[in-house]
C-alpha cells in the first residue's frame, strides 16, 4: 500500500516535470525573443522626443511606456522563475520518492542474465562509430555546400522567388505590398503621425544616388508632388552660389553639396530645415593644384562630381583633381590633389564614401586608378592602377552574400574590388565608348550599361555573365533596381524596365524628353527628373506604371536626395527642398 | 542586478540615480579555502578508496561539495571550465591566467595521476550531485556507451577552439548544473540540467560519462595513474557481483578471447585502421577547416562584423544595441575588418587543428575496439573508473578480510 503510495506520487510528480518542462521551454523561447525596449512605439516617440526635447508631455509619455515596457518583462521574467522553482522542488519530490520506492532492492546489482560477449559488443560499437563519423561528415558537407557562395547566390536568383535576403530590397518589397492595419492601437498611429513631423532623420543619403550609391532610399514619408512656381510643398529654396552638375547629399540635418568656376571651387553645407547657408569651404592652396583651370566642356564643368559624406567628415572633388575634406562644422581636416586629370570634358566621378574611407575612381587618360582615402586624414589605404580608358562613371557598393563589394564601371570593364584591401574580385570586359552610367545591385546581381555597348547582368560571386540586353541604354543616368526589376533612363526619352532574372524587356515608356538624372527608388516608387526639369512618379513593380508627372519649371541634371518627408534638388541654379508637410 | 542591465531612459529628467553599492565578498579568503577544501576532499577520496575502501567517506564529501562547490560557490571556479583558461593562456600571452584557476585545473589532474579520478568521486559537485540522486542502476548496452564515450572529447576538442580563438567558454555556457546551483540562470540549460539529473536517477552519472571534457582529460591520467584503486587484494573468483555494482560499467568481465573471427581477418581489420588513421585525420581537418566560417560566427567580432555589414547595406534600419555602441564609440569598419579577417584566419588554423583531432580520436577508438586481450578475471578500467567506491562492498573477497566493511548506501 505505501510502496504503491509511493509510486502513484513519483509518477504524477514525473508527468508533472515533463509538461512543466514544456511550458517552460516555450515560455523561455517567448521571452528571450523579446526586446522590450526596442518597440516600435517607443523607438518612434523616441525620434520625436530627439526633434524636439521640450515636448514635456511626449516625455512623460516614453517614461510611461518604458516603465509599461520594464515592468512586463521582469513580471514575465519573475513567473519564468517562479517556474523554475516548482520545477525544481517536484523533482525533489520525485527524486524522494522514487528513492523510497527502490529503497528495499536498491542494493541488489542486477546481475546480467545471459551476457553478451565482449568481441560482439565491440563488433557492434565499431558499427554505431562509424556511423556517428559519416553522420558528423554528413553534416559538416550540409555545412559546407548551405555556405557556399555559389548556391546561396543560385538559391537568391531562383526563379519563384525564394526568401529576399538582401536588406535593401527586403525594406523596398515591404513598402511596396504594405497595407495600413485597419484598426491600429491609437498610440501607434499617433506616435506615426507624429513621425511625418520629425525633422532630422537616421536615413541619410551620404553619396551620389543615396548611400553605397545604389539609387535606393529607406526614406518614409515621401513627397510625391511639388509646385516650384507656387512653392507648394516647398520648404525652401536657395540660389546656388557657384555652378555644378554634382548632386546634393543629406546627413542629418546637413545638405551637403559643391559648386565651382574660375574664381573658386567650394563645398557648401545648408540646413535641411530652413535651406540657411550654414557654412563652405573653399578648395585653396593645395599642394600640386593647376594653376590653369582644366579645359571642361559646358555640360560638365569643374563640379560635376558629387561629394560624400559619412556623417563625421565630408568630402568634395573637383575637376582640377584637388579632393578637400572637412568636418561636419565646416573645418578643413585635409586637402591633396591627386594629379590634374587628363579628361576632355572635365572629371565627372562623384565620391563614394564607405565606413571611414572615400572611394575615388580615377580613371583618367594619365595614369587611371581607384583610391581609398581615410575621410578623417587623406591617408591613402590603398590604390590599384586600372587599365580603363577615361571614364565619367562612379563607383557603387554592392553586397553580394552581405559582403560589400566596389563596384566600378569603365571602357572596357566593369570591375569589382574588394574595398577593404583593393583586391580585385571579378572583372567582365562588357562596355565601350565613353562610359558615363553607374552600375547598380540587387540580390547579388550588378547591373551596368552603356550607350553604344550594352547592358549586363553579372552574378557578383564569380562574375559571370548572367544576361545582356541591346535594347535600351543610358548615355549618363545610371539605373536602379529591385530584386526583380532594373530601371533605366536613356538620353532619348526612352524610360524601361527590365526582368532582373532574364533580362527580358518590360514596360517600355516613351517620353519624348531627356535624362541625365537618375532613378531613385522611395517607398516603393521610382522617382526621376528630365533635364527639362519634369518629375516622374512611376510604380516600382512589373507594371512600372507612370503614376504622376509634372513640370518643375527649372532644368534639373542632378539626382535629387532623399530623406524622411523631404527630397533635396539641384537644379541649374537653385537647390531646394521639397517637404511633405 | 537584471534591472541595471538595461539602459536608462535616453533623455535628462533631473533625476538622480542612487549611487549602486555592492557589498564585495572576501574573495581572497574564499577562493583560499576553495584550494584548501579541494586538496582536503581529494585527499579523503584518496584515502577512501586505495586505503580503506570504503563508500561513506565519499557520500559524505558528494554532500560536502554540492553544499559548498555547488549552492554555496555557485559552481564557479570548477575545474571543468579551468581546461578554457589554460588554453587561451597558452595560446594567448595577453590573458593572464588566476591562480586559483590554474590550481584548479592542475591538482585533479595531479591527484588522477597519483590516485586515479578521485576528483571526479565526489569533490566535482557535478558528479556528486548525480550520484546524490541516484536510485537504480540500469545498464546501457555496450556499444552505445562507447560511442557515446567520444561525445567528451569532441566536446573537449570544440571548447578548446572556442576558447583559444577568443569566441566563447562554451563549456560554461552550456554547463547544465549551474543553473540548479544558482537556482536560476538560463532556462534552457537548468531543463537540460533537470533533464540529465533524471537520467542519473536510472543510470549511472550521465553527464561524466558522456558529456564531461575534463573527465575526458583525467581519464589519460588516471589510466596510469601511481596507485590504483584496487577491488581486494585477495584472488577475484569471478562472482561478478562488483561488474554488476559498478554504475559506470567501469569493470571489465573476464574474456577468453575465443571470437570465432579468424586471427588472420583480425590482424588485417586492425592494419586498415591504422592505415586509415592518417586518413581520418586529413579528412577531419579538411572538413573543419572547411566550416571554420560557419563556426566562427560564435565569435562576438564576427557577428559584429555580419551587422555592421548588413547595417552599411541598409542603413535605414533602426540601430540595434550592439551598432549603437560600435558606431557611438567612433570604431571603424577597417578596424573592425582587420579584426574580423584575424578571427577568420584564426578559426582556420585551429579548426584545421581541432579536425585532426576529431579524426584521431574515431581513429583510436576503432582500434581500440578492434583489439582483443585476454582476460581472466575482473578488472578495474581506470580510465572509466570514477572511484565511487561502490563496488567494494559488494566484493565477497574484500568482505572476507573487511567484515565490518560498510554496506553501499
Amino acid at each position: 500500500m505505501k510502496k504503491a503510495i509511493l509510486r502513484n506520487i513519483a509518477i504524477v510528480s514525473a508527468l508533472f516535470i515533463v509538461t512543466f518542462s514544456i511550458m517552460l521551454i516555450t515560455n523561455y523561447f517567448q521571452v528571450r525573443d523579446t526586446t522590450p525596449l526596442q518597440t516600435e512605439v517607443v523607438e518612434t516617440l523616441k525620434q520625436l522626443n530627439d526633434a524636439n526635447n521640450t515636448n514635456l508631455a511626449l516625455q512623460e509619455q516614453i517614461r510611461q511606456l518604458d516603465l509599461l515596457a520594464r515592468k512586463a518583462y521582469f513580471v514575465r521574467l519573475d513567473h519564468l522563475m517562479a517556474g523554475v522553482y516548482i520545477l525544481l522542488g517536484m523533482l525533489v519530490v520525485f527524486i524522494v520518492s522514487a528513492r523510497f520506492y527502490f529503497a528495499k532492492d536498491k542494493n541488489i546489482p542486477v546481475k546480467t542474465i545471459d551476457p553478451v560477449d565482449e568481441w560482439v559488443d565491440k563488433t557492434q560499437a565499431r558499427k554505431y562509430v562509424v556511423w556517428v563519423a559519416s553522420g558528423m561528415t554528413a553534416v559538416a558537407l550540409v555545412f559546407v555546400l548551405l555556405s557556399s557562395p555559389y548556391l546561396t547566390t543560385k538559391e537568391k536568383t531562383s526563379k519563384d522567388g525564394a526568401a529576399e535576403t538582401n536588406p535593401q530590397e527586403t525594406a523596398l518589397v515591404a513598402e511596396e505590398s504594405a497595407v495600413p492595419e485597419a484598426g491600429a492601437d491609437t498610440l501607434q498611429t499617433a506616435a506615426e503621425e507624429a513621425v511625418s513631423e520629425v525633422a532630422a532623420s537616421k536615413v541619410t543619403h551620404n553619396s551620389f544616388r543615396g548611400n553605397n550609391s545604389n539609387g535606393i532610399s529607406a526614406a518614409k514619408g515621401v513627397p510625391v508632388k511639388w509646385n516650384l512656381s507656387s512653392g507648394t510643398h516647398i520648404a525652401w529654396k536657395q540660389s546656388i552660389p557657384r555652378k555644378g552638375f554634382n548632386s546634393p547629399v543629406i546627413n542629418g540635418n546637413k545638405v551637403f553639396f559643391s559648386g565651382a568656376d574660375d574664381q573658386a571651387r567650394e563645398l557648401y553645407c545648408y540646413d535641411l530645415n530652413t535651406g540657411e547657408k550654414l557654412w563652405s569651404l573653399a578648395a585653396v592652396n593645395i599642394k600640386g593644384s593647376p594653376k590653369q583651370m582644366p579645359k571642361t566642356t559646358k555640360d560638365t564643368g569643374l563640379a560635376a562630381s558629387s561629394v560624400a559624406t559619412n556623417g563625421k567628415q565630408v568630402c568634395a572633388i573637383f575637376a582640377t583633381g584637388d579632393i578637400i575634406c572637412a568636418d561636419m562644422d565646416g573645418k578643413q581636416l585635409w586637402a591633396k590633389n591627386l594629379g590634374a586629370p587628363s579628361n576632355h570634358y572635365g572629371y565627372a566621378s562623384s565620391l563614394l564614401a564607405f565606413g571611414n574611407e572615400v572611394f575615388v575612381q580615377y580613371d583618367n587618360q594619365n595614369s587611371p586608378k581607384v583610391v581609398a582615402l581615410d575621410m578623417a586624414t587623406g591617408t591613402e589605404r590603398w590604390s590599384k592602377s586600372r587599365t580603363e580608358k577615361i571614364t565619367w562613371s562612379s563607383p557603387v557598393i554592392a553586397y553580394v552574400n552581405n559582403k560589400p563589394q566596389l563596384v566600378l564601371m569603365g571602357n572596357p570593364a566593369i570591375t569589382a574590388y574588394d574595398p577593404n584591401n583593393g583586391k580585385q574580385l571579378w572583372r567582365v570586359e562588357c562596355l565601350s565608348g565613353e562610359v558615363g552610367s553607374s552600375a547598380c545591385s540587387a540580390n547579388g546581381i550588378v547591373f551596368g550599361a552603356s550607350e553604344y555597348a550594352k547592358l549586363v547582368a553579372i552574378n557578383a560571386t564569380d562574375g559571370s555573365v548572367l544576361w545582356e540586353s541591346n535594347d535600351y541604354l543610358p548615355e549618363v543616368s545610371s539605373p536602379v533596381a529591385t530584386k526583380d526589376n532594373l530601371y533605366l533612363a536613356t538620353s532619348y526619352g526612352v524610360v524601361a524596365s527590365f526582368d532582373t532574372k532574364t533580362g527580358q524587356t518590360g514596360k517600355v515608356h516613351e517620353l519624348n524628353t531627356e535624362f541625365y538624372s537618375s532613378p531613385v527608388i522611395a517607398e516603393g516608387k521610382v522617382y526621376l527628373f528630365s533635364n527639362d526639369g519634369k518629375m516622374f512618379v512611376f510604380s516600382a513593380d512589373k507594371e512600372f506604371r507612370l503614376l504622376d508627372s509634372f513640370e518643375t519649371g527649372e532644368h534639373t541634371f542632378a539626382t535629387p536626395a532623399f530623406t524622411d518627408n523631404k527630397i533635396v534638388v539641384r537644379t541649374e541654379n537653385s537647390i531646394y527642398c521639397v517637404t511633405a508637410n | 542586478m537584471a534591472q541595471n542591465r538595461f539602459p536608462k531612459p535616453d533623455f535628462e529628467s533631473g533625476y538622480k540615480y542612487p549611487e549602486i553599492h555592492h557589498a564585495i565578498p572576501n574573495e581572497e579568503l574564499l577562493v583560499a579555502i576553495d584550494i584548501i577544501l579541494l586538496v582536503a576532499l581529494m585527499g579523503i577520496v584518496s584515502w577512501a578508496v586505495i586505503k580503506k575502501r570504503t563508500r561513506g567517506p565519499i557520500l559524505w564529501v558528494s554532500v560536502i561539495s554540492v553544499a559548498y562547490f555547488g549552492f554555496f560557490r555557485k559552481g564557479c571556479v570548477c575545474s571543468i571550465g579551468s581546461v578554457q583558461n589554460v588554453a587561451l593562456a597558452l595560446t594567448d600571452n595577453t590573458y593572464a591566467l588566476p591562480l586559483s584557476v590554474l590550481l584548479f585545473f592542475i591538482l585533479p589532474v595531479l591527484f588522477a595521476f597519483l590516485f586515479g579520478r578521485v576528483f571526479c568521486a565526489g569533490v566535482c559537485p557535478f558528479g556528486a550531485l548525480q550520484e546524490l540522486v541516484n536510485i537504480k542502476n540500469y545498464k546501457l548496452p555496450k556499444a552505445l556507451t562507447t560511442v557515446l564515450g567520444m561525445m567528451p572529447w569532441f566536446y573537449l576538442i570544440f571548447a578548446l577552439l572556442y576558447a583559444v580563438t577568443r569566441s566563447s567558454f562554451i563549456i560554461c555556457r552550456f554547463d547544465p548544473f549551474i543553473g540548479i546551483f544558482r537556482l536560476g540562470g538560463d532556462i534552457g540549460m537548468i531543463t537540460c540540467g533537470v533533464i540529465l539529473l533524471i537520467m542519473a536517477m536510472f543510470t549511472g552519472r550521465p553527464f561524466c560519462r558522456f558529456f564531461c571534457p575534463y573527465g575526458a582529460l583525467l581519464s589519460i591520467f588516471s589510466s596510469v595513474s601511481i596507485w590504483k584503486i584496487k577491488l581486494t587484494d585477495k584472488p577475484c573468483i569471478n562472482c561478478e557481483l562488483c561488474h554488476n555494482a559498478c554504475p559506470v560499467d567501469a569493470i571489465r568481465p573476464p574474456y577468453a578471447n575465443k571470437a570465432k573471427e579468424s586471427r588472420l581477418r583480425g590482424v588485417k581489420r586492425l592494419l586498415n585502421y591504422f592505415v586509415l588513421l592518417p586518413l581520418l585525420i586529413l579528412c577531419g581537418a579538411f572538413l573543419m577547416r572547411s566550416v571554420s566560417s560557419e563556426l566562427s560566427r560564435a565569435n562576438k567580432e564576427v557577428r559584429l562584423y555580419d551587422m555592421v555589414m548588413q547595417h552599411e547595406a541598409n542603413p535605414g534600419d533602426v540601430l540595434s544595441l550592439e551598432l549603437e555602441a560600435f558606431y557611438g564609440q567612433g570604431d571603424s569598419i577597417e578596424g573592425l575588418t582587420q579584426r574580423y579577417e584575424k578571427v577568420q584566419a584564426d578559426f582556420k588554423l585551429y579548426t584545421t587543428i581541432a579536425g585532426a583531432l576529431m579524426g584521431l580520436v574515431v581513429a583510436i577508438t576503432l582500434i581500440g575496439l578492434s583489439v582483443k586481450r585476454t582476460r581472466k578475471q575482473y578488472e578495474i578500467d581506470h580510465a572509466a573508473c570514477v572511484g565511487c567506491a561502490r563496488c567494494f562492498s559488494y566484493c565477497p573477497q574484500y568482505k572476507i578480510g573487511n567484515e565490518s566493511g560498510n554496506i553501499a548506501l
